[in-house]
């Protein structure tokens, strides 16, 4: 295992991603990726198709092995946890094309969110909190999930991933396929979430959109961290044009 | 297959006691003057298949009691297709799987029942709590074993893993139990009520009951607990499932654990019903939940409940309007009709339920082992001189049996690995081609030359306008429709007395004979079976090689981008399967002359699955693998002189120690 590159973070980073080596078969989709994701923040993961943005998701939630490198969780070594553990542990996902339970009601949906929790009152409560930040979803409670627009889909997609009681909520293109209208509200929405204690980690392709409501950002080109910084200061960077557009960086 | 022999005394036997003289009517048990009231196991066709055996009633009988009689029947019956079929949609759910091995459990479901009633005298709920817990119990195994190691391999691995287990729990109940029938007594009071003219039993009831009850357990288990909510939400999306925290391993496990536990219950009840049980009775059970979870809409489970009660009823009136060998057609060519017409199910119409379950290929990519030229020639030379070498007709019979197994092996092997379409029904052919070479000899005095090349283009042309009505089908479809097809062959073949002579089958077929001369002797079989062998190979490799090789294989890869090309997939599956036919239909031909007698099972259905086998084993799609295929699992084990079921079992052994560590068989696919 590499040691992480040295960060200048005042404090330990809630998770941190030192090192990653992932292949698909002989296909090696990382190359040294390390991320770290500071407590209460929004860090956005940039990148264009085939960049490795979605896999990066897939191996902190355990869905992918990496073949080398370390995840780390609120101080705790996660590589190598089943999947169910490391939700257990309090990381909640709001997966690409939001992947509802279509033959399911929007409720018990959210109930799936609260499936790795045991404590029936206070998920009550918690659905409750849920749905005062999502009042478009209570109206839905009792339809089939499948019926929803793509929209009303993403809604319920992170109500549910807010219904297991995240400290890191892991959002895979939130904006994707979506109306310009429901883009604004979902970035709002990503903004509030995060307001309330909540830490973000949403991988997206589209950049300019991304960075309005992100505090700090990665860009992966092919396999690889070619830039980081405040999102601030990548919004006004030419390099994030360049990186999209496949030019050289000097990172 | 030594089965084949004795399936057909007993399927004669059979036809003889229900031509008696005032045959037995629908289920005796039903009738009057069974003192038991429940028909002897002496009389006892084999299988789930054909346990009920009746003859058309004559006039006076049909009136409104035994209308009734044969709906209380069917709904009974349906009622344990239901326990079967559920577990079998359960387990689609989750797994994306048809588990073929359910038949399995549901036998040792009804043999554990046996073992406990008739050994240890067991009150019936207790047998039925044992049954429960030890099927169970074999349904995790066969998740742990069979198919937790296959997560991530081609998506028809699990399948074929599960038909490897089928064979090795067949072949253990077998071993254990012996294949002979037994009676299953119910230990029920054997008290009737009258309905109109109709009567139900005990048993009757209580079977309904289970069924009623297992509905509404099942029912409230997926609707009302935490485990139930993972099972559904698994089966809707596995990975959103997993991502929210779901363990779904455990929830496999689960599942088959349920599954197993109704189909194991399943087993008892029938048992009890037919006063009956025997080793072969899996597959038809396997066959009968399979149709009645398409019928319902795969994967779905109130339909596939609703699926197994139409089903029932079919079968039953069916029965009662044609007799009972026409029970399974029936089933069959429901199943056909509904594939093809609605194959989401009667009852599967909702939109979001039904995804492509399967689609693409299932071949395990890898580089082709490159024999060079002049070794294969070295090969054929050495196959040539081997009788002079080794005159044992023992030897030489063996390798004959090998060789008309790689003629199948090669016609499979060009349907399922090259062009992708997974056929599980391929003994049909050799059926197909043996009775049109037969039949063509005896009825109309064709020289055996002349009738096996017949033969071939018989069961080239007709294979294909059979399958054709599959041919919209993928994945999972095309294996379930070829397997139907399958069968459907053998029953008509059965049922279709005047041309085919029916249960009692063809004697007296002339031996083989080139311009007037029989070949009678071990070494000029041989050679002839190899030069066929040799002819087909060379044939079906430039086939390969050519244009028409590389559109079947662009079908397999990817069939959309295929159509997007231009190509008309009809023509060019049509063509692969004419040509698989030929093939596989002078196979059959030749054995018919060798064996000289022939009926509906001399090629059942293991016929077909040992030759996936075969295929599977040599690599898919693969030439010269189907040959050596075709001679390590019919040669050796003849050679080291393995007896029949050890050797069933070892079929089964090697699919799935392939599967699971070397997919892409001894010589890789292509």
């Amino acid at each position: 295992m590499k040691a992480p590159p040295s960060e200048t973070a005042t404090r330990d980073p809630l998770l941190r991603l030192a090192g990653i080596n992932t292949f698909y078969g002989a296909v090696q989709v990382h190359f040294d990726v390390s991320i770290e994701i500071g407590a209460g923040r929004i860090v956005c993961l940039l990148g264009g198709n085939a960049s490795g943005k979605s896999t990066a998701m897939k191996v902190i939630l355990g869905l992918v092995r990496p073949r080398s490198g370390s995840i780390w969780f609120d101080g705790e070594p996660i590589h190598g946890v089943p999947t169910q553990e490391i939700i257990r542990r309090g990381i909640a996902s709001v997966p690409e094309a939001r992947r509802l339970f279509p033959a399911m009601t929007v409720r018990e949906n959210l109930l799936m969110g609260a499936y790795a929790r045991s404590d029936k009152r206070r998920v009550a409560e918690d659905q409750a909190r849920v749905l005062d930040l999502f009042p478009r979803v209570g109206e839905r409670l009792n339809q089939r999930a499948g019926t929803l627009s793509g929209g009303e889909q993403q809604m319920v997609a992170m109500a549910r991933a807010l219904m297991s009681r995240p400290r890191l909520i892991c959002m895979d293109e939130p904006t994707m396929g979506l109306s310009p209208l429901f883009v604004d509200r979902v970035l709002d929405l990503i903004s509030a979430i995060n307001r309330q204690g909540t830490t973000v980690f949403m991988v997206e392709q589209n950049a300019s959109l991304a960075l309005q409501v992100a505090h700090h950002a990665y860009v992966l080109q092919t396999g690889r961290i070619v830039l980081e910084g405040p999102a601030r200061a990548l919004l006004h960077d030419a390099r994030i044009r360049e990186a999209y557009l496949g030019g050289e960086v000097a990172a | 297959m030594d089965e084949t022999g004795r399936g057909g005394v007993i399927a004669i036997a059979a036809k003889r006691s229900s031509s008696a003289p005032g045959g037995l009517r629908q289920s005796a048990r039903r009738s009057p003057n069974a003192q038991s009231g429940r028909r002897s196991a002496n009389t006892m066709p084999k299988g789930l298949s054909s346990v009920v055996r009746v003859l058309p009633s004559d006039s006076s009988e049909c009136h409104l009691g035994s209308f009734i009689d044969y709906t209380v029947n069917g709904l009974v019956v349906g009622n344990i297709y239901a326990l079967l079929a559920v577990g079998l949609a359960l387990i689609f759910g989750v797994a994306n799987l048809i588990n073929f091995a359910h038949g399995s459990v549901y036998t040792i479901g009804a043999y554990i029942g046996w073992a406990c009633i008739t050994c240890l005298h067991t009150p019936l709920p207790v047998t039925m709590l044992i049954v429960i817990a030890a099927c169970g119990l074999v349904g995790v195994i066969i998740e742990r074993v069979g198919l937790r190691p296959l997560q991530g391999s081609a998506r028809i691995a699990p399948l074929l893993a599960t038909i490897g287990i089928s064979f090795v729990l067949d072949q253990l109940v077998q071993l254990v139990f012996s294949p002979d029938p037994r009676a299953l007594p119910s230990e029920l009071p054997n008290w009737q009520i009258a309905i109109g003219g109709g009567t139900i039993g005990a048993l009757d009831i209580l079977i309904a009951g289970i069924g009623l009850l297992s509905a509404a357990v099942l029912f409230a288990f997926l609707r009302f607990t935490k485990l139930g909510w993972a099972v559904r939400a698994t089966a809707q999306d596995r990975e959103a499932a997993l991502q929210m925290g779901v363990d779904v391993n455990a929830v496999n496990s689960a599942v088959f654990a349920v599954a197993s536990a109704l189909g194991g219950l399943s087993g008892l009840l029938v048992g009890m019903y037919y006063n009956h049980i025997d080793p072969a009775m899996s597959f038809q059970a396997t066959l009968k939940g399979v149709v009645a979870q398409v019928i319902g809409g795969v994967g779905n489970v109130p339909g596939a409940i609703a699926g197994s009660l139409v089903l029932g009823l079919i079968e039953s009136y069916g029965i009662a309007l044609l007799g009972t060998t026409y029970r399974n057609l029936f089933a069959f060519v429901l199943l056909i009709a509904i594939l093809v017409w609605r194959p989401n199910g009667l009852f599967g119409g909702r939109a979001g339920t039904q995804a492509e379950p399967l689609t693409g290929t299932f071949i395990a990519p890898s580089r082709p082992l490159r024999v060079p030229r002049p070794a294969l020639w070295m090969l054929v030379a050495l196959a040539a001189a081997l009788p002079l070498a080794i005159p044992s007709p023992y030897v030489l019979q063996t390798l004959t049996n090998a060789w008309l197994a790689a003629m199948l092996a090669l016609s499979l092997t060009l349907m399922a690995g090259t062009a992708g379409q997974i056929s599980l029904g391929h003994a049909a052919l050799l059926s197909i081609g043996a009775y049109a070479s037969a039949l063509l000899a005896l009825d109309l005095n064709v020289p055996t030359l002349l009738s096996v090349l017949a033969a071939g283009v018989v069961t080239g042309a007709l294979g294909t306008l059979l399958i054709f009505p599959a041919f919209r089908l993928r994945g999972h479809y095309i294996a379930i429709a070829t397997l139907a097809i399958g069968e459907i062959v053998g029953l008509v073949i059965l049922n279709w007395e005047s041309l085919t002579r029916g249960a009692i089958g063809v004697t007296g077929i002339p031996p083989l004979s080139v311009f007037g001369q029989d070949i009678y002797s071990a070494q000029a079989v041989y050679w002839l079976c190899l030069a066929v062998v040799i002819g087909l190979a060379l044939l079906q490799m430039r086939l390969l090689g050519s244009h028409f090789g590389r559109t079947l294989r662009a079908i397999r890869d990817d069939d959309v981008a295929a159509r997007c090309y231009g190509i008309s997939l009809d023509r060019y599956k049509a063509l692969a399967f004419a040509f698989g036919g030929f093939g596989a239909g002078i196979s059959g031909a030749i054995t018919a002359h060798l064996f000289s007698y022939l009926n509906y099972e001399t090629f059942n259905s293991q016929v077909s699955l040992s030759a996936l086998a075969i295929v599977i084993l040599g690599g898919m799609g693969n030439v010269l693998g189907a040959i050596v295929g075709a001679v390590a699992l019919v040669g050796l084990p003849e050679i080291f002189r393995v007896t029949t079921e050890y050797r069933v079992l070892i079929y089964g052994i090697a699919l799935l120690l392939l599967i699971r560590f070397r997919p892409q068989g001894l010589l890789g696919t292509v």
